[in-house]
C-alpha cells in the first residue's frame, strides 16, 4: 500500500456512531438530500467535527435499510432529480434513544474529566 | 416495534434483490448529484474543471470502496455471493458432466432409499396421532407376566373412568372389527370396519365432526338404547358421495337399525396405522356389532376387549399417573382375584406403544432404515472421494484464489456451494426414488378380510426428512475436501498441481471403504439372487394345492346373531346350494384356505400310547376345520385311507385326517391310518386317523413340510368359515349367483372377503416374496454401483496424485500398457479382495438362506456364476477408465507439472 496523503487520510474524528446521530438530527428538522446534508454539516459543526463526504453515503444507506430515514426521489430548486431523505416514525424513536445515550455518556465523561482535574 | 420496522425493511432488501439494476442506478445517481455539486464548487473557487472533479472525487476516499460499502448496507451479499457461486458451480459441474450423473444418481439412491425408510418409520412410529395435542395422549394398559400390553374389560374401563385423577378424560375402543353393513335395508350387508368406542371419544380426542355430532355421553349409558353412529370420513366420502344430508339417516349394521349423527372430520382417518374404521359405534351397543355371545361384554370382567386410551392432565407428570394406576391394579386383584390375581397395570406413551417388543414390524423398518442411512452414508463418502479427486486437479486454482485475497471460509463457500447443489439435484432424484418405492408398497393387493392401509406415504414431513438429508450430506460430502482445498499449501499449489503429501493412513480408510463395499454388494446381490431363485423353483413347484377357478367367501353368523343349530343349519344350506349352482364343480368349507392371511388354529394332542418326553404334555400342530368336499374342491390328495365324509357327524366317531408330514413324523414306517390321537391330554378324547393327505403349503409356498390336521366341521363346529366354490370356467362368473343364494337364505347375512383363491396366492406366493426379493435387489444394485463409484474414485484419486511418477515411468521407458497394469494393479487387488470376503459371506447367506427357503438348497453355482463375472466386469471398468487416461498422458506433459 502506498503512503497516502494525511491531509487525505481518515477524516473522521468522531466517536463511533455519532455520525448516525448527527444525520438522523439534521434530517429531524426537515427532509434533506445527501449533498445538502454535507453542507449543513460543514456549516453546523465547523472545523470542529471533520466527516468525510465518502462516509456520509454508507451511513445514509445504512440508516435507510435500517427503517430510521425513507428516501424519495424529488425535484431540486434546479430542477434536478435527488434522493431526499426524510426522518420514518422509527428514526424519530431512534433519534430519541441515541440523543438520551449521547447525553448520558457527554455529561459522565464531562464529570470524569473534572474529577481528574481535583 | 420489530414489525413496523419489517415494513420499511422488507420493501427495501425486496427491491434489492428483485430490481438489482434500478437500485444500482440509483446508487450512481445519488453520487453523481453529490460529485456534480462538488466540482461546481470547486470550480466556484477558482480550480480548473479537471481539478475540481479531482478534488470532488478524492474528497469521497475511494468511490468503488464507498459504493461497495453501500452496496454492503443492502445486506443481501449472502445471496449474491450464493447466486455468483451457484452460477459458477453450475458451470464447473457441467464441464464434468459424466462424473456429475454419476454422483447425483448416488446420491439420489442414498436419500431415496432413506427417504423411503424414514416414511416408514414415520408412519410405524413417529407420525403423531391425528388430533390436537397428540403429545397428551397416552395408552392404559392391562400387564400380565407374559403380556405386557394386555386391554381392558368394560368393567375396568368404568373402573378406570371412576376412579383415576391424572387425566382429563379416559376413552376406550375395540380393535376395528367386521360388521355387516348396509345402507338400506333388504340389501345384501357388505362387510365394514367398525369400531366400538366410549361416549366421550371425539370429545376427549378433541376431535370435531366436520357435519353434525359426535357421540353426546348419554348415549353411552344404558346398553343397547341408543343406536346411533358418527362415519369416518372415507368411508362418508365414498359410500356416501359425501352428501351432507346423512346425519339423521337410517342404516343397518348386522341387521340392526343405527342412525347417522355425525360424520368424523378429514383430519381424523382413525387412531389405527393400518386400518381405518369406516364407522364409530357407541360401547353400548357392543352385542349389535361382532362381540363373542359366549361372555357378557358389560359385566365379565375378564372379556378384556377394550383399548383403552387417556387425556393426561397439564402438569400431571407420567410417572405420577403410572403410580395411581399401579395402585389401581393392586385394588382391582385384591377385590376381584379371579379375574385380576397377578395383574398389574401401567400407562405408556404412543412411541412406547409402537415400539414395543411383541410388535415385531417396526423392528424390520428400523433395520431396513439403518441400512438406508449407512448406503447414503456410504454414497456421501464415496462422493466426497470423487470430489477429493477432483479437488486435487482444482488445487491450484484455489491456490490462485486464496493467493489474490479470497478469504478461507469464502473458498469453503464456494466449494459447499457446489456440493449442495449436487446434493440438491440428488436430493430431487431422492424424492423420486421414494416416491416409486412407496408407490412399489402400495401396488401389494393384500386380500385381506378388512382393507389394510400401508402408512406409507410421501408427505410433507417425508419431503422435509429428504431435504434435511441432502443438506447434511452435501456438508458431509463436501466439508472434508473442501477444507483439505484450502488447507493446501499456497506455495506449493501455486507452483504445480500436484502436491505429494504422504498419507497412507488415510488411504487405509478408503481402501477398507471399497473392500467392504464390493464384498457387501457382492452378499446382497447373491442373496438376492438366491432368494429370487428360490421363490420361483417355490413357484414351479407348486403348492400341492389348487390356485385356480375357485372362488372363496368369509361368513360369520354370529354377526347375525345366530345361534349355534342356526350355524349349522346356515351352513349345510350354503354348500348344498352352492354345489347346486349352475358352474360349480364343487364346494366346500374351510375355517381357513390355504396360505391365505389368517392364521391356523392349533391342536394340543397325544398320540395315543406314545410315552410322553418329560418335559412335556402334548404335542401340537396347526389344524383346519374342513367339511367332506373340501379335499375334492381344494386338489388336495388323499393318498392313503379316507378323506373327511358326510357320515362323520356330530353322533358319530371323532375322526380325523392328517397329512403325510404328520403321519411320517409320528409313525415312521407304520401305517399311520386306524391310529389314534388324544386331544389336549394324555386322557383327552380319543380321534381316530381315518387318512392321510399329501402334505401341501399351508402358510408360505417356500416353507418346510409341517404337521397338519384336519377336523370334520361337524363334530367340531365353528361360526366363522370360508365358502369354496370351484367352478369349470372364471370364478369371477360365480359372485352373482353367490349374492343372490345367500339372499335367499337370510337377506341380512354379510358375504365377506369375496375373492378367487388365485388373488391369495398371487400375493402369498408371487407379490409377498417378490417384495422382499426386489428389497434385497435392489440395495445390491445400489451396492454394487457404490463399489463401483467408490473404486473409480479411488483409483482416479491416485491417478491423479502420480501423474508425475507416470510420466517419469514412460519417460524411461515403460509402455502404455505397464501404465495400465500399474494403475489397474491396485484397483483389482481390492476387488479380489472384496470378492474373496464376499464370496465367503455369501456361502454362509446361501446356508442361512437354504435353512429358511427350503427349496433353494444346495449351493446355487449359478448365483455366482452370473453375480462374480458380473461384480467384476463392472470394478474393471471402474478401474479401466482412469487407468487409461494415465497410459494416455504424455510424458513430455506429465513432466512439466514440475
Amino acid at each position: 500500500m502506498l503512503p497516502l496523503d494525511t491531509e487525505m487520510s481518515k477524516p473522521t474524528d468522531l466517536v463511533q456512531g455519532t455520525l448516525d446521530l448527527l444525520l438522523l438530527k439534521l434530517l429531524a428538522l426537515e427532509p434533506l438530500h445527501g449533498w445538502a446534508i454535507s453542507l449543513r454539516l460543514r456549516a453546523l459543526s465547523g472545523d470542529v467535527l471533520n466527516v468525510s463526504e465518502g462516509s456520509l453515503y454508507p451511513a445514509l444507506h445504512k440508516l435507510e435499510q435500517e427503517g430510521w430515514i425513507k428516501a424519495e426521489w424529488k425535484t431540486t430548486e434546479n430542477n434536478r432529480k435527488a434522493k431526499f431523505y426524510a426522518l420514518t416514525r422509527l428514526g424519530k424513536k431512534q433519534l430519541e434513544a441515541e440523543a438520551a445515550n449521547w447525553k448520558r455518556l457527554s455529561s459522565a465523561i464531562s464529570h470524569v474529566v473534572q474529577l481528574s482535574e481535583i | 416495534m420489530k414489525l413496523r420496522r419489517l415494513l420499511y425493511t422488507v420493501p427495501l432488501r425486496l427491491r434489492s434483490i428483485f430490481r438489482p439494476g434500478q437500485v444500482e442506478r440509483e446508487l450512481e445517481e445519488e453520487l453523481r448529484f453529490h460529485l456534480d455539486h462538488k466540482i461546481d464548487e470547486g470550480i466556484a473557487r477558482g480550480l480548473s474543471p479537471q481539478q475540481a472533479r479531482f478534488a470532488a472525487l478524492r474528497a469521497m476516499d475511494g468511490l468503488d470502496q464507498r459504493k461497495e460499502q453501500m452496496r454492503d448496507a443492502r445486506r443481501i451479499h449472502w445471496l449474491t455471493d450464493f447466486v455468483d457461486d451457484l452460477r459458477y458451480a453450475t458451470r464447473s459441474l457441467r464441464r464434468t458432466f459424466g462424473l456429475t450423473a454419476f454422483v447425483v444418481v448416488t446420491l439420489a439412491l442414498g436419500i431415496g432409499m432413506s427417504a423411503a425408510a424414514f416414511s416408514m418409520v414415520d408412519g410405524l412410529i413417529l407420525r403423531p396421532y391425528p388430533v390436537p395435542r397428540s403429545g397428551d395422549v397416552v395408552d392404559l394398559v392391562s400387564t400380565t407376566r407374559d403380556d405386557g400390553f394386555d386391554e381392558f374389560s368394560y368393567r375396568e374401563y368404568v373402573d378406570l373412568r371412576r376412579l383415576t385423577t391424572s387425566y382429563d378424560g379416559v376413552i376406550a375402543g375395540t380393535t376395528v372389527l367386521p360388521v355387516g353393513f348396509s345402507a338400506e335395508r333388504g340389501a345384501t350387508p357388505r362387510i365394514k370396519a367398525g369400531m366400538l368406542v366410549s361416549g366421550d371419544y371425539f370429545g376427549v380426542l378433541g376431535v370435531v365432526p366436520q357435519i353434525g355430532r359426535a357421540f353426546r355421553e348419554d348415549e353411552d349409558a344404558v346398553p343397547g338404547r341408543d343406536a346411533v353412529m358418527v362415519l369416518g370420513p372415507d368411508f362418508w366420502k365414498h359410500d356416501f358421495g359425501g352428501d351432507a344430508s346423512v346425519v339423521g339417516r337410517t342404516v343397518r349394521l348386522n341387521g340392526t337399525d343405527f342412525t347417522i349423527v355425525g360424520v368424523a372430520p378429514e383430519s381424523f382417518p382413525g387412531m389405527q396405522i393400518f386400518q381405518r374404521p369406516d364407522f364409530y359405534v357407541p360401547l353400548a351397543m357392543a352385542r349389535a356389532l361382532s362381540m363373542d355371545r359366549d361372555k357378557n361384554f358389560f359385566e365379565d370382567r375378564d372379556y378384556r376387549s377394550l383399548g383403552v386410551r387417556a387425556r393426561l392432565k397439564a402438569g400431571t407428570a407420567l410417572q405420577a399417573a403410572r403410580h395411581e394406576i399401579t395402585f389401581l391394579a393392586q385394588t382391582f386383584a385384591r377385590e376381584y382375584p379371579a379375574a385380576n390375581r397377578d395383574r398389574g397395570a401401567t400407562v405408556h406413551t404412543m412411541f412406547e406403544m409402537r415400539t414395543r417388543n411383541d410388535f415385531g414390524e417396526w423392528k424390520f423398518i428400523v433395520i431396513f432404515a439403518v441400512l438406508s442411512l449407512v448406503v447414503l452414508s456410504v454414497a456421501c463418502t464415496n462422493v466426497a472421494g470423487l470430489l477429493l479427486s477432483r479437488g486435487q486437479a482444482r488445487a491450484r486454482e484455489i491456490a490462485v484464489r486464496l493467493a489474490i485475497g479470497a478469504g478461507g471460509s469464502r473458498v469453503i463457500r464456494m466449494l459447499l456451494t457446489e456440493s449442495l447443489l449436487l446434493a440438491v439435484v440428488g436430493g430431487a432424484g431422492g424424492v423420486a426414488v421414494a416416491y416409486a418405492a412407496i408407490r412399489f408398497f402400495h401396488t401389494l393387493r393384500i386380500p385381506s378380510e378388512l382393507p389394510v392401509v400401508l402408512p406409507f406415504r410421501l408427505d410433507e414431513r417425508v419431503l422435509l426428512a429428504s431435504l434435511a438429508l441432502s443438506i447434511s450430506s452435501a456438508v458431509a460430502c463436501g466439508l472434508a475436501p473442501a477444507l483439505q482445498a484450502t488447507r493446501a499449501d499456497l506455495v506449493n499449489g501455486l507452483k504445480s498441481a500436484d502436491v505429494d503429501v504422504p498419507a497412507r493412513r488415510r488411504w487405509w480408510g478408503r481402501n477398507a471403504l471399497v473392500v467392504a463395499q464390493v464384498s457387501l454388494s457382492l452378499v446382497l446381490l447373491t442373496a438376492s439372487f438366491v432368494m429370487m431363485r428360490g421363490f420361483r423353483i417355490g413357484v414351479d413347484a407348486g403348492t400341492g394345492s389348487v390356485k385356480d377357478h375357485v372362488l372363496m367367501a368369509r361368513f360369520d353368523p354370529r354377526l347375525m346373531q345366530y345361534s349355534l343349530p342356526q350355524t349349522q343349519r346356515f351352513y349345510q344350506l350354503l354348500v348344498e346350494r352352492a354345489g347346486a349352482t349352475s358352474g360349480v364343480e364343487s364346494a366346500a368349507l374351510t375355517q381357513n384356505p390355504p396360505l391365505g392371511l389368517n392364521p391356523f388354529d392349533r391342536i394340543a394332542f397325544v398320540p395315543d400310547g406314545f410315552v410322553m418326553p418329560r418335559d412335556r404334555e402334548t404335542f401340537v400342530a396347526t389344524m383346519d376345520t374342513v367339511d367332506e368336499g373340501f379335499f375334492a374342491t381344494m386338489d388336495v390328495a388323499v393318498l392313503r385311507g379316507r378323506g373327511i365324509l358326510r357320515s362323520d357327524s356330530a353322533d358319530a366317531p371323532l375322526v380325523a385326517v392328517v397329512n403325510e408330514q404328520f403321519a411320517k413324523h409320528y409313525w415312521q414306517g407304520e401305517d399311520a391310518v386306524g391310529k389314534h390321537i388324544r386331544l389336549n391330554s394324555g386322557t383327552g378324547t380319543l380321534v381316530e386317523i381315518v387318512g392321510i393327505a399329501r402334505t401341501v403349503k399351508y402358510r408360505q409356498s417356500f416353507e418346510k413340510p409341517t404337521d397338519f390336521v384336519y377336523l370334520p366341521v361337524a363334530q367340531h363346529p365353528k361360526s366363522g368359515m370360508v365358502l369354496l366354490m370351484r367352478s369349470s370356467g372364471d370364478p369371477h362368473q360365480l359372485v352373482g349367483p353367490l349374492e343372490s343364494l345367500v339372499h335367499a337364505l337370510d337377506a341380512n347375512m354379510p358375504i365377506s372377503d369375496v375373492r378367487t383363491y388365485a388373488d391369495v396366492y398371487r400375493y402369498n406366493v408371487v407379490e409377498g416374496p417378490g417384495v422382499g426379493v426386489e428389497i434385497v435387489a435392489t440395495m445390491g444394485a445400489v451396492g454394487l454401483m457404490l463399489a463401483v463409484a467408490g473404486l473409480y474414485g479411488l483409483v482416479a484419486y491416485s491417478v491423479s496424485r502420480r501423474t508425475r511418477e507416470i510420466g517419469i515411468r514412460m519417460a524411461v521407458g515403460a509402455s502404455p500398457w505397464d501404465v495400465l497394469r500399474l494403475v489397474m494393479s491396485k484397483g483389482l487387488t481390492l476387488v479380489a479382495i472384496g470378492v474373496a470376503i464376499g464370496l465367503t459371506l455369501g456361502l454362509g447367506l446361501e446356508r442361512l438362506l437354504s435353512a429358511f427357503l427350503f427349496n433353494a438348497g444346495g449351493i446355487d453355482v449359478l448365483a455366482y456364476a452370473v453375480v462374480v463375472p458380473a461384480l467384476l466386469t463392472a470394478t474393471l471398468f471402474a478401474t479401466y477408465l482412469p487407468a487409461r487416461r494415465a497410459s494416455h498422458i504424455a510424458p513430455t506433459q506429465a513432466l512439466r507439472y514440475e
